[in-house]
């Protein structure tokens, strides 16, 4: 392939919506419909069985009543300050022992044991040991994150070519210029692979946490709905849930990732430099 | 041509040896070497695999420490890696995330020199090397001879005191290679520098060169150093090619690699 100069790949404008966007609006709407229809067939108190004018009557009253717009706020606050907390630690964690073997060896093992206990089991004992509120579910939600950074920025940082190493050292590079300009970049993938499964993991992390140890938020809403037999709101609580990821995923996450694979994948494919 | 005029390296008595910790084991790549690079030479490494040739630059870039022995830059003894000893790798070992401006300038960049300055050497260093129109791709946009010409001025551009280059033209093809090699020699005219060339190719080694070290294999050793005589003006391949030092300087060389007698 030495001699081939292939061409940049361009992904099309998104201007008007493309054929798959279409096909999953469409999707969505069958869900709705034969939810409607089953409404209509089981006919069971709205209190128990909602219908989506149910539903969609909630949302307007938590929304006018700024319930759920505080709730959002709040929910996406926990998740966006645990997850930049989990994915700081994990980078910071697998630099250090992807690149000295005697952190490597003192850590490993310990991590290794703490991955295997879900963040779930913790909540408890963080309940008690710290309360309810924010904390206990910024640890949680860092937690989550935390093992999936940590273990891809491992590989990424393993991964690493050791010419391109040397290259930078011959080249006059510090031992921090080497980590900046090599190793971190080397690993930018492995890295934003680590962020979406952590994302993710986090993302179920919080409804949960906000379950037992919170009193606001979208988990809250679907807990307390669920308590006072207003269906309604825990189905607003469980599709707002949903939105806001598919929102995330689509506008944040799936664009970060393209970004990097374009620049780093493509090469990697390839074989690196050769 | 050249006598040794001053020497720019010293490799004195020098002995390489790889150790791999985890088994155990211990493996001599070159024994006993003694050669000096003079300032300004061309001076090429020939012999067959296993002979440690690349081990021995990899010793002068810094990666490693001589067993026995002493290897000198101008008279003081290498501690290890340094931006006053430029290596071109056979595999590029370009950034593939950085442009081709960017993995140009990236040496002056850690030197600190400032952007607007290091980007105006690095264009420099890129007409030089004929790869103007390329400043803005990406490496793996660009064929292997163009990566290696990048190479080359990436490490010129950092103005390293020798250019030390492991079989650079390995991984090219044929056509590509010669012509890679007259794009050297003249980069090499108009950027004077000491050169070690470290190669298996016969050929290539007594066209560049002006002094041609042979070693021979497991462990390698000295074997001869052979001068090439040859004049600058008529080192393309079109002239050389028929020209009867360049065959008997050639035949000989090849003996001698082929028979490492003794």
């Amino acid at each position: 392939m030495t001699d081939a100069t292939p061409s940049r790949t361009h992904a099309t404008p998104r201007l008007a919506p493309s054929r798959a966007q279409v096909r999953g609006a469409i999707g969505i709407a069958v869900v709705f419909i034969a939810w409607q229809i089953s409404v209509w067939i089981i006919a069971l108190p709205a209190y128990f069985y909602p219908a989506p004018a149910d539903v969609a009557a909630a949302f307007v009253d938590l929304t006018l009543k700024g319930i759920l717009p505080s709730y959002i706020i709040d929910s996406a606050r926990r998740y966006a300050l645990g997850v930049a907390t989990g994915l700081t630690l994990g980078v910071m964690s697998g630099l250090l022992i992807g690149l000295s073997r005697f952190w490597s060896r003192l850590l490993g093992p310990v991590i290794n044991f703490f991955y295997a206990i879900v963040e779930v089991a913790w909540i408890p004992l963080l309940v008690i040991w710290i309360g309810y509120g924010f904390n206990t579910i910024l640890i949680a939600i860092s937690y989550v994150v935390f093992f999936p950074v940590l273990y891809n920025t491992l590989t990424g940082v393993q991964t690493a070519q050791k010419t391109l190493i040397n290259a930078v050292r011959t080249l006059g590079a510090s031992r921090l210029q080497v980590l900046t300009s090599v190793i971190l970049p080397s690993a930018l993938p492995n890295i934003i692979t680590g962020f979406r499964v952590g994302a993710g993991f986090a993302f179920r992390g919080l409804i949960f946490a906000e379950m037992i140890a919170a009193g606001s938020g979208l988990g809250f809403l679907i807990f307390d709905g669920a308590t006072t037999r207003q269906t309604d709101r825990v189905v607003v609580g469980m599709i707002m849930t949903g939105v806001l990821w598919l929102a995330m995923d689509r506008l944040f996450l799936r664009p970060l990732e393209m970004a990097t694979i374009e620049r780093w994948g493509l090469v990697r494919a390839k074989g690196g430099g050769v | 041509m050249t006598a040794i005029r001053e020497p720019k390296i010293s490799i004195d008595g020098v002995t390489l040896v790889h150790v791999n910790e985890e088994r155990r084991q211990e493996h001599v790549a070159l024994e006993n070497v003694s050669l000096d690079i003079g300032e300004g030479e061309f001076l090429c490494v020939v012999g067959p695999s296993g002979c440690g040739k690349s081990t021995l630059l990899s010793a002068i870039a810094g990666f490693m420490k001589p067993w026995t022995g002493e290897i000198r830059m101008n008279g003081k003894a290498i501690e290890g890696p340094g931006a006053d000893r430029g290596v071109v790798f056979q595999e590029y070992a370009l950034l593939p995330w950085k442009t081709v401006l960017g993995n140009v300038a990236i040496g002056l960049k850690y030197r600190r020199v400032p952007k607007a300055e290091r980007e105006r050497l690095a264009r420099e260093y890129l007409a030089m090397a004929r790869l103007t129109d390329a400043a803005d791709r990406f490496p793996h946009e660009l064929s292997g001879g163009m990566r290696q010409r990048v190479a080359v001025a990436r490490t010129l551009a950092n103005t390293p005191e020798i250019m030390m280059m492991d079989e650079p033209f390995a991984a090219v093809d044929a056509q590509t290679r010669l012509t890679l090699q007259e794009e050297l020699l003249r980069v090499w005219d108009e950027h004077p520098i000491t050169v070690l060339f470290v190669t298996h190719s016969v050929e290539e080694a007594v066209f560049l060169a002006d002094r041609v070290a042979v070693l021979t294999p497991g462990p390698g050793r000295l074997r001869e150093i052979v001068d090439i005589g040859i004049p600058r003006e008529i080192r393309q391949w079109d002239s050389i090619s028929t020209d009867a030092r360049f065959l008997e300087l050639r035949d000989h060389v090849m003996k001698l690699v082929r028979d490492p007698g003794r």
